[in-house]
């Protein structure tokens, strides 16, 4: 009876679809690498990953933006390859590579035809241990990511409110920081850093190797046993004890006024770490909240209200605790405040009354569509794979996880919703146009009309 | 990517930091048989020494030549009113895409009304003559569905994935949206009033600002030479009646292209297709659009976009270059490689691995139906401004003056025949290629000739390319930074027009918001 129901209301039954297994082969190596792999023979690719279990948060004080930094340099010789030969190998067989830095991790990735295995594990294996930094290579590569701070953060309108926000939600963890780091660390760090920290961290007992695509599993795992075997196991000297953060006691608001055109606020809410059983209601109601026309602070702040050109929620889920964020560009005229009380209103509504079954079967079906389309392509399967062993500590994840949102009840969310989006809780930096700014919008708009 | 939820932002929220692709130097520098040619012993004795380190490198083993990648043929079939119905499947994920493509985009814009054509897409999802824009939303959120569409330049589409046990629901919506859109009043103002916002804060986004302002002025004369999002001052004056008659000429099913993609059988996506939208009928002949010539310029044009508060400064520099069906395009396309491509890839060679002056740099062969452009951009922090825009020039004039080497050539042509089989990875990409066949009328056998049409180019054929379409005496050039750092260096490279951001106006022949003095 509830089938037809939810049928007749357009709604589709999440359960009844199943995503299609992925069946993972694990390969253990004496030196403490581990390797996962899996066959897929839709295309004639794969897709190679080496996840480092080092990202931002490990960094010391006076290094911020180390571990980004160090993740170019992988790219910058070794002793038996030139700076950035590694890619010219990649790139004549037709295939991509890049890299990414995150607070946790920072992971290598090519997609290449199938016959290149052999070649990106020896590349692999080489940067591991050969790594060859010289002084001019390490200050250029600096320059390069001073450049890239500039671009992704100071020469963008809202470009440090995000920043801003982290600053003062955490006082201790490393989370307080971004990944960019800041341009006086990145001033600080020198080729004397770049040793300790590749003996401390990229070991083959701190990496991961996720192979995807059309290859035979007992070949490709023959094949890393091969190219990553020899490579010595590290000890972990030098790794820090990351601070935890203390609860927070109270409400803490930042006011930024910028050269920029619109009002804006973020808000961040201190939550649970990825992979916890409160993480999966909270993402859930970051859906409900704002996944798609239909959703509550879409409605309310952009379609109903009309003050606002974009108000969006989303949580950061890490390996520690981060914040889940709401966030709202407002219409010229429009002050925070007033945003963030349509906000709190919503907020509100998801503590005292429960989500209907129809709402929590559309949020269920947008998580479902996610995961789905996150298996598109060989690159995000093998990502998918590489955080659930890395991060979440559980490769079968990538099968199990599903039913975890599928099980997830309206008491959940409205459990969560009152745990964590509790003033106390709460950081926020609300933005306002600099005076001369918010006069020409108003007069730029009202004038045009 | 899979852990942040929602999509792009103002704001830096996603805490990733990914690196762009980097330099491909070109040749391995392998030691082999070295010609020695008479040198006494001593330097003999030398070289060896030298060389020794080296000798004594590794190298990648070899492997055997990859599979062929295989490029799907394409299964289309035409209903009795003229729409063009794309079948590619793909069972191995419950999903399902429909991508309606109208041959019609932007550069039909009405001379005034400039955005109308952004705005009749963006009111597609916001109402129907059978829903309304709530129940619409409801609907297609329920389906667990996500919804993109836009006005591009020559096309204009809306696309809907669902899961794949909601198909019929799909073709409804897809269908519903694209023939019926209401265009409800306070549906319009909702749209107005959100174009208008993000127009407001896309000014103040150098990435956006240099890249319209190039297109502009290296557009200049032609229907490609404004906003595809509309300005300031055009988007209030669209009216109600401009949006039913851009929808009513333009949106028909003879003019449009619907790609059906992935969970679901061809058989089955035909037959949807004829249920679905065979009622939707055609209003007429479309419209001709109009004959436009370029401006043509003597000199180079040079537009610096004052900024005050940038800390970098934002660089374009490029001219006009080949439709999309032009015999040229793959010569040209492998110029782009070697110039700013992801394989060779000369700029980044030289303003980044070499400097240190940029974190990426690039060029762009954009190729639409009429006309194209040619651009390398890259952004510099503010005191090497000159200097990079400096080295950028030097390179492009070096492609155009000097034959390439064989080993670039063979680089960029193993690097974009390889990329075929990711080029087809999944199936939207599959259908994403043939959509481009079909709009800019590439033969059918356009994409399994590529390969071989990529490998017969001489170095010789890519020479006579970049002569007649790399103009690097007469093209635009566009920084925006804060102007007061190199404004008085800019001369060097050509007579150049200064615009505070606060007076740019997209909508201004001169760029110039009317009144305002002074460069």
């Amino acid at each position: 009876m509830a089938a037809g129901l939810l049928l007749a209301t357009g709604v589709a039954t999440a359960a009844a679809l199943k995503l299609p297994a992925t069946e993972m082969h694990r390969v253990d190596l004496p030196n403490g690498l581990r390797a996962l792999i899996v066959e897929a023979h839709e295309s004639p690719l794969i897709d190679v990953q080496v996840w480092y279990h080092v990202g931002s948060k490990n960094e010391v004080p006076g290094r911020t933006g180390f571990a980004h930094l160090f993740e170019h340099l992988m790219f910058d010789g070794t002793k038996n390859l030139g700076p950035n030969e590694f890619s010219d190998y990649i790139i004549r067989s037709g295939g991509t590579d890049n890299a990414y830095t995150t607070e946790d991790t920072t992971v290598f990735w090519e997609t290449v035809p199938g016959n290149m295995l052999p070649v990106v594990l020896w590349l692999e294996a080489d940067r591991m241990r050969h790594l060859d930094i010289t002084g001019r290579v390490f200050d250029n590569e600096r320059k390069v990511v001073q450049e890239e701070r500039r671009q992704r953060f100071d020469n963008l309108p809202y470009g440090h409110v995000v920043e801003t926000l982290y600053d003062h939600a955490y006082t201790v963890h490393p989370y307080r920081h971004l990944t960019i780091g800041s341009m006086e660390d990145l001033d600080s760090a020198s080729i004397k850093d770049v040793q300790d920290f590749y003996n401390s961290y990229y070991v083959p007992n701190n990496a991961t190797v996720v192979i995807v695509g059309d290859v035979d599993w007992h070949e490709a795992a023959a094949q890393a046993a091969k190219y990553l075997g020899p490579v010595e196991a590290g000890s972990p000297q030098g790794v820090q004890t990351i601070p935890q953060e203390p609860p927070q006691a109270a409400k803490r608001l930042i006011k930024m006024d910028l050269n920029v055109a619109l009002p804006a606020f973020v808000e961040g809410y201190h939550m649970p770490a990825d992979g916890t059983p409160d993480a999966y209601p909270l993402r859930l109601a970051a859906k409900i909240l704002s996944e798609g026309e239909s959703s509550r602070i879409y409605t309310r702040l952009v379609y109903d209200r009309q003050i606002a050109v974009q108000a969006q929620s989303t949580g950061n889920f890490t390996e520690d605790p981060n914040l889940f964020f709401v966030f709202a560009v407002l219409n010229a005229g429009i002050t925070p405040a007033h945003g963030e009380a349509e906000v709190e209103a919503e907020l509100t509504r998801l503590k005292t009354e429960l989500v209907s079954e129809t709402e929590l079967r559309k949020a269920q079906n947008q998580i479902l569509r996610d995961f789905i389309i996150g298996r598109q392509t060989l690159q995000t399967r093998a990502e998918e794979l590489g955080y659930a062993a890395v991060v979440l500590k559980d490769p079968e994840l990538v099968n199990t996880e599903p039913a975890r949102f599928l099980a997830v009840t309206p008491e959940d969310i409205q459990r969560v919703a009152r745990k964590y989006f509790v003033p106390e809780n709460l950081t926020l930096v609300e933005v306002n146009p600099r005076p001369e700014r918010a006069a020409s919008a108003t007069t730029r708009q009202g004038g045009a009309q | 990517m899979r852990r942040q939820d929602g999509k792009g932002s103002d704001f830096p929220t996603e805490a990733r930091r990914r690196s762009e692709a980097r330099d491909h130097s070109s040749a391995p520098r392998r030691l082999g048989a070295e010609k020695c040619l008479g040198l006494c012993l001593a330097a003999l004795a030398l070289f060896l020494w030298l060389a020794l380190p080296l000798a004594a490198r590794d190298y990648p083993p070899d492997v055997p030549p990859p599979k062929a990648a295989t490029i799907p043929a394409p299964v289309i079939q035409v209903l009795p009113n003229g729409l063009e119905v794309v079948a590619v499947e793909r069972r191995t994920l419950p999903l399902i895409t429909l991508r309606l493509v109208v041959k019609v985009g932007a550069e039909r814009d009405p001379r005034g009304l400039e955005g109308t054509a952004a705005l009749v897409n963006s009111l597609l999802t916001e109402g129907t003559a059978h829903r309304t824009s709530r129940q619409m939303a409801e609907a297609i959120d329920a389906a667990g569905g996500l919804v993109d569409n836009g006005a591009e330049w020559d096309s204009s589409f809306l696309s809907l994935s669902v899961l794949s046990d909601q198909a019929d629901l799909a073709f409804d919506l897809v269908s519903d949206m694209a023939a019926r859109p209401a265009f409800r009043p306070e549906e319009i103002e909702r749209q107005r009033t959100q174009t208008i916002s993000g127009l407001q804060v896309a000014h103040d986004d150098p990435v956006y600002v240099a890249d319209t302002v190039f297109q502009e002025l290296v557009f200049a004369g032609t229907a490609y030479s404004h906003p595809e999002d509309g300005t300031l001052q055009s988007v209030p004056r669209i009216q109600a009646a401009d949006l039913r008659s851009f929808h009513q000429r333009y949106y028909q099913p003879a003019n449009c292209i619907l790609a059906v993609v992935g969970d679901i059988t061809a058989a089955d996506a035909f037959a949807h297709a004829a249920r679905f939208f065979a009622d939707w009928q055609n209003s007429g002949p479309l419209p001709e659009q109009p004959a436009s010539t370029p401006t043509s310029s003597s000199a180079r044009r040079v537009v610096a976009i004052d900024k005050p508060d940038a800390v970098q400064t934002e660089i374009r520099i490029g001219n006009l270059a080949v439709a999309r069906n032009s015999p040229d395009y793959l010569a040209l396309t492998v110029a782009n490689e070697i110039l700013g491509g992801p394989s060779e890839n000369r700029l980044f060679k030289a303003l980044r691995s070499r400097e240190g002056l940029t974190y990426g740099a690039s060029s762009d062969l954009v190729c639409h139906r009429r006309l194209g452009t040619w651009m390398g951009k890259t952004f510099t922090r503010t005191p090497e401004t000159v200097k990079s825009t400096h080295i950028a020039l030097e390179q492009m004039k070096s492609l155009r003056d000097e034959k390439i080497s064989e080993n670039e050539l063979e680089t960029a042509q193993s690097y974009l025949v390889g990329h075929l089989a990711l080029d087809f990875e999944t199936s939207d990409a599959v259908a994403s290629h043939v959509l481009e066949m079909i709009q800019n009328g590439l033969p059918m056998d356009y994409w399994t000739r590529y390969a071989g049409e990529l490998r017969d180019l001489t170095a010789e054929d890519v020479r006579r390319a970049t002569e007649r379409y790399l103009n690097v005496d007469h093209n635009v050039l566009v920084l925006i930074g804060n102007a007061s750092e190199f404004k008085k260096d800019l001369k060097k490279f050509g007579s150049a027009k200064v615009i505070p951001l606060s007076a740019l106006d997209f909508a201004a022949p001169d760029l110039r918001v009317p009144g305002e003095a002074g460069n």
